[in-house]
Order: C-alpha cells, then sequence, then structure tokens
C-alpha cells in the first residue's frame, strides 16, 4: 500500500509551500503531489519613503512600516497570502506604472526566483526522507517554472509523464486546462486537450493502477463549480450563479479510460469528490490566500484499489 | 496618477468586482418582512414592550452579527461557512455537531412553518378573493390541508435546488421587485385610507369573502382583548423591550443567512461590501417594517391588529374554545386590500405579495445541502450522502436526508403530536446556538489563529486597540446569552420551550420541546462518534482533518 498526500493551487504562497513539503510526515505520506499553479499572481510593492521608511499597501490597507523589522515581516505577510514583495524607490515605481513590459518582466523574474528558493527548501527538506515529490505546473505556470523544477534533485516535474508512484501504480499529469476567460499561459481548445490527454495514455496500461494527475476538473462534476462571471469578469449574482466550467475532454478521458483515482484542482471553490464510473476524483480545493493547506490524504492498494481516502484542512 | 500599491498579471480566478445590490437582495429576502416578520410579530401579542423601539434595538445589536459574518467570511472565504470556520477554530467536533444542528436538522422544523406562511399568505388570501369561501376556511383551519401545503413546499424547494442558484438567482430578482411593488400598493392603499373606509371594507369583504359574522371589527377588538392583546406599538420599559426579542429575532436574525464570498479576495473592500450587503438589508428591513406598522396604526390601527393577532393564536393555540371572529389568520396585505372593492385589485396584489414568499422559501435548504456536501467530504458522513445524480445534477441523497426528516417532523407539528406546536421558537433558538459557536469563534480567531487573521483584510480594523471581530462577537455574543437565557430558562414564562401554562392555567415542565432538542444534538454527536470508530476501522482518523499543518 501507498500513501498519497495531494494539493494544488498554492499560488505562490510561501506558507503553503512549507506546509506541503512538511505534509509527507504529518501525513504519513509516502509520496507528495502537487498538482499545479503554484506561482503567484499579484506583486506588491513597499516604496520607500524620503525619511527611509517604507510604505506598502497589503488587501487596500496601507502599513508605514519604520524599521528593517517591520519590513521584514511585511514581506513575510505579503509572501504568506500569495504575492510577491518587492523593494522600489518612488522613481522605479513610476517607471513600472509607465512601463507596463517592464513589470511584465519582474513579475517573470519574480516568479522564477521565488521557485527556485522553493525547490532549494524542498531539496533541503526532502533529503534522506525517502519521500517521492513531484509537482506538475498549471495553466497559469509559465513555460519556464518546468526548468527550474528540473532543476531540483528531490522535486520531479511530473507534466506530460507517466511515472511510476510505486508498488506498480502509475500517474499520469496533464497541469493544462481548457480555456478560460483569462487568456493564461497552458489552455487549450477541448479538442486539443483532448488529444494531449490521450497521448500520454499507454496502450497496455491497467488503467485500475493509473492515477490520472489533472489541473482542470472534469466537466460537470461538481468539483468544477465556479461563479459565474460577466465579458468584464465580475461576479454575477453576488457569486451565487456557480456554474460548471470544467474541462469536456478530462471528463470524456476519465469516463473512457476509468483510472482509479483522478486528481485534480483549478477551482478553488471546487472542494469535493466524485464518482464518474469506477473512478473516484478528487479536487481538495484551494485556501492558499489564508495560508491553509487543503489537501487529500489517499492509501492506494493493489488489492482493495482506493483502501481509504481523507481531505485535509492543513 | 496615483501611486500603484498591487501589480497583477494575468491569472485564473481573478475577478474584477460583485453587485452589493445582489447580496442586498439576498439578505433582504432573508429577514423576510412578510413572511416571517409578519407571522411571528402576530403571535407577540401579550408583551408589554413596544414593537418598533424592539424591531429598532434588536437591528442595531444584529449589525454586530453583520460585522462578525463578514469579518468571517473576508478571513476564510469559499470555505463553507459555519462549519468550517468552528471546525478550523474550535475544533472538528464542535464544528459538525454545531453546523448539522443548526444549518440541517432543526431546518425539518422550519419545514412545517414555510408551510404555515404560504398557506395564509397565498392560499387563503388567493382562494378567497376567487370566491372559493369554503376551500380558503377549509385551507386555512384543516391540519391535512397544512399538511398537503407541507409537501407542495417541499417540492417546490426540491425543484430550486434541481435547478440551481444560478436560475434560483433569476427568480429571486423578479420576485423582489414584483414583491416590493406589491408592498408598495399596499403602503400606497394604507395611506390614502382611513380608519372608517378600513372598517367598512373589512366588514364586507371579510364577510363575503370568509364568512365573517356582522360587526366583525368591534367583536375582534373584543376577542382581542380577552386574549389578553396587549403589546403597545411604541413604549414600554427597557426590560419590556428587550423581552420581546427572543420572539423578534424568528425574523431578523438572519442577514447572514447564506452570506459568502467568491473569487480572489482583494481586501478591505470586499469586507465592506459583503458588510454592506446584510446591513443595509437588515437597515431597511427594519426601517420598512416601521413605515409599514404606522401606517397599519393609521389606518386600520395598530390595537385592532394586534387584537386580530391575539384572538387568532389564542384559539389557535388552545387557550380559548371560541373562534375568532376574523376566522383567518389577520394576514395585514389581505386587510389592506379589503379598503378596495376591485376583486381583480385585491388578486394581482395578493399575486404580487406572495413573491415575498417564492423569492425567499427555495433558500431553506440550501445551507443545508452545504453542510451536508461538507460533512460527507470530511468523511463524516457517508460519501453518497454528497454524489448528485449526473443527468440533472441534483443531490438526491442529499434532498432525502433533508425532506424525509422534514415530513416527518412536519407531521408531529400539524397535527400537533405531543404538544409539538409550541416548538416554533425552538427553530431559532438551535441556530441560535449554532450562531454562538461562530460567534465565539470569531472572538478568539485574533488571538489562536493569528497568521489566518493578520492575513487578512480585516486585521487593521481595531476599536480601543480590540480587534473588531472581537469586540462585535462579544456584543452579538452576549445578545445570543441573553436569547438563551430567556428561552431556556423563560424566567417570565413567556416563550413556552422549557415551560408553559397547560389549558389549566399550571406551570408545566414542555419535555417536547427538550426532548426534540435534546435529541438533535445527542443524533449529531452520535452520527460524529459513529462516523470516527466507523472511519478509524477504515484507517482514516477523522481527527486529522482541520489538524494545521506545522509550516516550519
Amino acid at each position: 500500500m501507498i500513501r498519497i498526500f495531494f494539493a494544488t493551487d498554492v499560488h505562490g504562497s510561501d506558507i503553503c509551500w512549507r506546509k506541503f513539503l512538511n505534509a509527507g510526515a504529518f501525513y504519513q505520506a509516502d509520496v507528495l503531489i502537487l498538482g499545479g499553479d503554484m506561482t503567484g499572481k499579484a506583486l506588491v510593492p513597499i516604496t520607500q519613503q524620503s525619511d527611509g521608511s517604507y510604505k506598502a499597501t497589503l488587501l487596500q490597507q496601507e502599513f508605514h512600516l519604520k524599521d528593517e523589522s517591520e519590513v521584514a515581516e511585511m514581506e513575510r505577510r505579503v509572501g504568506s497570502r500569495g504575492y510577491y514583495p518587492f523593494r522600489v524607490s518612488p522613481e522605479q515605481l513610476a517607471e513600472f506604472q509607465s512601463e507596463p513590459a517592464k513589470v511584465d518582466a519582474f513579475f517573470h523574474d519574480k516568479m522564477l526566483t521565488l521557485l527556485e528558493e522553493w525547490m532549494a527548501l524542498a531539496d533541503e527538506r526532502l533529503d534522506g526522507s525517502g519521500r517521492l515529490c513531484f509537482v506538475c505546473p498549471g495553466n497559469d505556470d509559465a513555460p519556464q517554472t518546468d526548468q527550474v523544477i528540473s532543476r531540483s534533485s528531490h522535486v520531479r516535474l511530473a507534466e506530460g509523464q507517466a511515472i511510476e508512484l510505486g508498488e506498480g501504480f502509475l500517474m499520469l499529469s496533464c497541469g493544462w486546462s481548457n480555456i478560460t476567460p483569462w487568456k493564461t499561459y497552458r489552455e487549450l481548445p477541448e479538442p486539443e486537450l483532448a488529444a494531449k490527454i490521450e497521448a500520454m495514455i499507454p496502450h497496455d496500461g491497467d488503467m485500475r493502477r493509473t492515477v490520472f494527475n489533472l489541473h482542470c476538473p472534469p466537466y460537470g462534476s461538481n468539483l468544477d463549480e465556479a461563479p459565474e462571471v460577466d465579458e468584464l469578469l465580475n461576479v454575477k449574482d453576488a457569486g451565487r450563479a456557480l456554474i460548471p466550467v470544467g474541462s469536456t475532454a478530462v471528463r470524456q478521458a476519465i469516463l473512457k479510460h476509468q483510472p482509479l483515482l483522478s486528481l485534480h484542482g483549478h477551482i478553488h471553490e471546487g472542494k469535493g469528490v466524485a464518482r464518474l464510473g469506477k473512478t473516484l476524483a478528487i479536487n481538495p480545493g484551494s485556501l492558499y490566500e489564508q495560508g491553509v493547506l487543503q489537501g487529500a490524504v489517499v492509501e492506494l492498494d493493489l488489492k482493495k484499489g482506493i483502501r481509504s481516502y481523507t481531505l485535509t484542512t492543513g | 496618477m496615483s501611486e500603484a500599491s498591487l501589480f497583477v498579471r494575468k491569472a485564473t480566478g481573478l475577478v474584477r468586482s460583485w453587485s452589493v445590490f445582489d447580496a442586498f437582495i439576498y439578505a433582504f429576502f432573508s429577514i423576510n418582512l412578510v413572511t416571517l416578520g409578519l407571522y411571528i410579530i402576530s403571535q407577540m401579542y401579550f408583551f408589554e414592550g413596544g414593537l418598533v423601539p424592539a424591531m429598532v434595538v434588536s437591528g442595531v445589536i444584529i449589525l454586530a452579527e453583520c460585522v462578525v459574518y463578514a469579518g468571517l467570511i473576508a478571513v476564510m472565504p469559499r470555505a463553507g461557512g459555519d462549519y468550517v470556520w468552528q471546525s478550523r477554530i474550535l475544533g472538528g467536533f464542535v464544528g459538525f455537531v454545531l453546523a448539522v444542528t443548526g444549518w440541517w436538522f432543526i431546518l425539518w422544523l422550519w419545514t412545517p412553518l414555510y408551510a404555515d406562511m404560504l398557506r395564509h399568505i397565498f392560499f387563503v388570501p388567493i382562494l378567497g378573493v376567487l370566491g372559493l369561501k369554503n376551500l380558503a376556511l377549509d385551507v386555512a383551519w384543516n391540519p391535512h390541508w397544512w399538511m398537503a401545503v407541507v409537501v407542495i413546499t417541499l417540492i417546490f424547494v426540491s425543484v430550486v435546488i434541481a435547478l440551481g442558484m444560478k436560475a434560483y438567482a433569476r427568480v429571486q430578482k423578479f420576485c423582489f421587485w414584483v414583491g416590493n411593488a406589491g408592498l408598495l400598493v399596499v403602503c400606497l392603499m394604507l395611506l390614502f385610507s382611513n380608519n372608517a373606509n378600513f372598517r367598512a371594507g373589512l366588514e364586507a369583504n371579510a364577510g363575503q369573502l370568509f364568512g365573517a359574522a356582522p360587526g366583525v371589527y368591534e367583536a375582534t377588538m373584543a376577542a382581542g382583548a380577552e386574549a389578553g392583546g396587549v403589546t403597545p406599538l411604541f413604549g414600554g420599559t427597557l426590560t419590556a423591550i428587550f423581552l420581546l426579542m427572543p420572539f423578534l429575532v424568528f425574523f431578523n436574525l438572519w442577514p447572514n443567512w447564506g452570506a459568502t464570498l467568491y473569487g480572489e479576495v482583494k481586501g478591505a473592500d470586499d469586507f465592506k461590501r459583503n458588510l454592506a450587503g446584510m446591513a443595509w438589508a437588515l437597515i431597511a428591513t427594519t426601517v420598512l417594517g416601521v413605515i409599514f406598522f404606522l401606517l397599519v396604526n393609521k389606518t386600520m390601527t395598530w390595537d385592532f391588529l394586534r387584537n386580530a393577532n391575539a384572538a387568532y393564536w389564542n384559539f389557535r393555540w388552545g387557550y380559548t374554545a371560541v373562534a375568532p371572529p376574523l376566522n383567518i389568520w389577520p394576514y395585514p396585505a389581505l386587510l389592506a386590500v379589503f379598503t378596495t372593492s376591485s376583486r381583480l385589485l385585491q388578486l394581482v396584489v395578493m399575486l404580487a405579495m406572495s413573491m415575498w414568499f417564492f423569492g425567499w422559501a427555495g433558500t431553506v435548504f440550501l445551507s443545508s445541502t452545504r453542510v451536508i456536501f461538507a460533512a460527507a467530504f470530511d468523511r463524516i458522513l457517508p460519501e453518497r450522502a454528497a454524489s448528485v445524480e449526473p443527468r440533472t445534477r441534483t443531490p438526491i441523497w442529499a434532498l432525502i436526508l433533508m425532506v424525509v426528516p422534514g415530513l416527518i417532523v412536519s407531521y408531529l407539528f400539524v397535527y400537533d403530536v405531543a404538544n409539538f406546536k409550541s416548538l416554533t421558537l425552538a427553530s431559532t433558538l438551535v441556530i441560535a446556538v449554532t450562531y454562538l459557536g461562530s460567534t465565539i469563534a470569531a472572538i478568539l480567531l485574533p488571538y489562536i489563529k493569528k497568521d489566518l487573521y493578520n492575513a487578512s483584510p480585516i486585521a487593521k480594523y481595531k476599536v480601543l486597540g480590540i480587534p473588531l471581530i472581537s469586540v462585535c462577537g462579544v456584543i452579538f455574543g452576549a445578545f445570543l446569552v441573553f436569547l438563551l437565557y430567556q428561552w431556556l430558562v423563560d424566567p417570565n414564562l413567556l416563550y413556552g420551550l422549557v415551560y408553559f401554562y397547560n389549558e389549566a392555567g399550571e406551570r408545566t415542565t414542555n419535555l417536547t420541546s427538550l426532548i426534540f432538542m435534546g435529541a438533535m444534538y445527542l443524533l449529531a454527536v452520535v452520527i460524529y462518534l459513529v462516523a470516527r470508530s466507523v472511519r478509524k476501522s477504515q484507517g482514516v482518523d477523522l481527527r486529522i482533518v482541520y489538524k494545521e499543518i506545522p509550516a516550519e
């Protein structure tokens, strides 16, 4: 029997990544899997003032930071929330505001730098633990994230690969999603996504010993319910009108091949489990902004299949 | 150009905003003046405190509840409400027991209450206006018809759940505008009529439509006085005013019902917008209620309405064998349309007013579905409880878990088995206990979950250095403790949940109420302990579900 811990959508939250690395010991899991969307969504400038102090705005609240310790604490708070803090002079800030291309390049650099730090931390913490750790970037992660992960000695890039989890269980991973209103890095129209998933599936594989790790949840599974937005990305009906936004390609792949387990993320509100035929599909959801690591502990058994599963709020 | 404080890239889920008005509509319906309000106020005829000050003072206190819940939502959005907040802060066992009793089990008791409101604000007036007098009276008094309306209510709610909130949100908007248009017409009728017109209209219409005997106004005033109708519209000591509140909160304790937040939390605006949706709904409903009862007082007089209510409930509760002269529930909107002789106008206004029910009732089991799903995902309930029928995407098992017990409890209530009719306020008490759990969690949050709190947009809101959520939590928590004391200790024997006067005028312990409420908590405890034992045998430790992983 092997015990896996699956989490997803940590979106740059430093505290969630640290919890993820500790989850193996905490839940006695043999394998750690991160389902995608590792990188953050926002940069928070911490602007130097003329008197040497700093100013930052987090969650629309302004903070005046008198000394280095307060600035460092603010950087920690910003990082815990999944945003990237950076110290800046008023002149540099004005330059960023007037040149969006510079912001994009800086953002990109920040994402990769933090990811490198995360990989270093993982190498340090997982060293000697005997645990396997797999990461499959999601639709919000830039293509270059793959190279950073590949350089880690203890974290293995799972994208597009069939990976042996142990005891004969195989994991197939795809971080791409169907088309979203946000036009992110890894999106494909449904037919192309279907082809991409299909291409990973071994012809002679035993599907009852196969785990799908597909970032996008299956359409209409209740794991994909998100608030409906209008064309300007305003939430309709104050968020009460939930609609399925998952992938039909993912659904068809699951129904056709019937893997033992299918792990998903992408829709943070979609926490839950669903049965699609013989397949148990799980989306643990995400509360990364709160520094809460939602996950799933699943025990895979050669005879029993899924011996047990538990959704966790860690 | 203002100084940038945040740079955002294109990423999934970064929504722009949402309408406070949409949130307002939902909260406005949750503290529904026409259904919950008129229904419970009609039962508050024997108090010495004034109705208007009680509405205003309780409304002001409940604003603290809005802050508490808007704060919890801002700290832990998309988290599943009270169940997750309490589980995370107070532990899984406490979270489960308080959430399932307050958001699921007790909703079974609300089913016959919803049905009672439906028959009195929809079926009876419509049938009466259509000239079907005998059928209207049968629906008004025959428990078999009440039970039939229970079934109709459950079918309506089930259809709403099957349709989903996306469709129902549209229905709610329609009902909001039509229902308020109906209320406006009712208010205008009261404004432009006078007591003489009203008395003439009552005499004519109550007789023609419902067979009331001539002299119904005077007879009602006398019967109400005989029944002990004394509650004034204004005045009363502060103590007397507060003693109305354990009844009144049946109506106005729910601005937070279903309050939620989706998308990324951008900051303090999200807290403020959620707070605004709830608080403005509470304020608007309170103001609307005050205006409505002032208009009632101007035209039909408050004393008449209160006495009509006293005569009605005194008979219905079995304290007298003399039927009320006005032989239906004194629905103020129906009484107001008696000032016109146009049957068509009466029909249109009654239909419009019924939208207050249809725009509201669909959400009765919505929270229950959410809690059942969350408990199943946490492995406390069987996985099947959260399963969804693939074709219609209806949560069949969750519906069964709500509808079947709802029918059983409705039967007990409708046919008054073992004095079940005395349990109306238990519907509020049990939810208040759940709210108290969340309120305690909110008070403690800044102190025992510092990182979580400090990472939230409400961390800077303080009063004299104390977190705002804790301050408001103490205010609202004290109010809940007061309510629970009055319901459970009931020193003045006003609420009937623990003690009541029997038909012989003797103080009696309400065993039915105690057993019913106790059984719900016991059931929750048993489910949790059985689940923990069963899951343990399957290798699942439920204690890890909400345990925080150390970051370092």
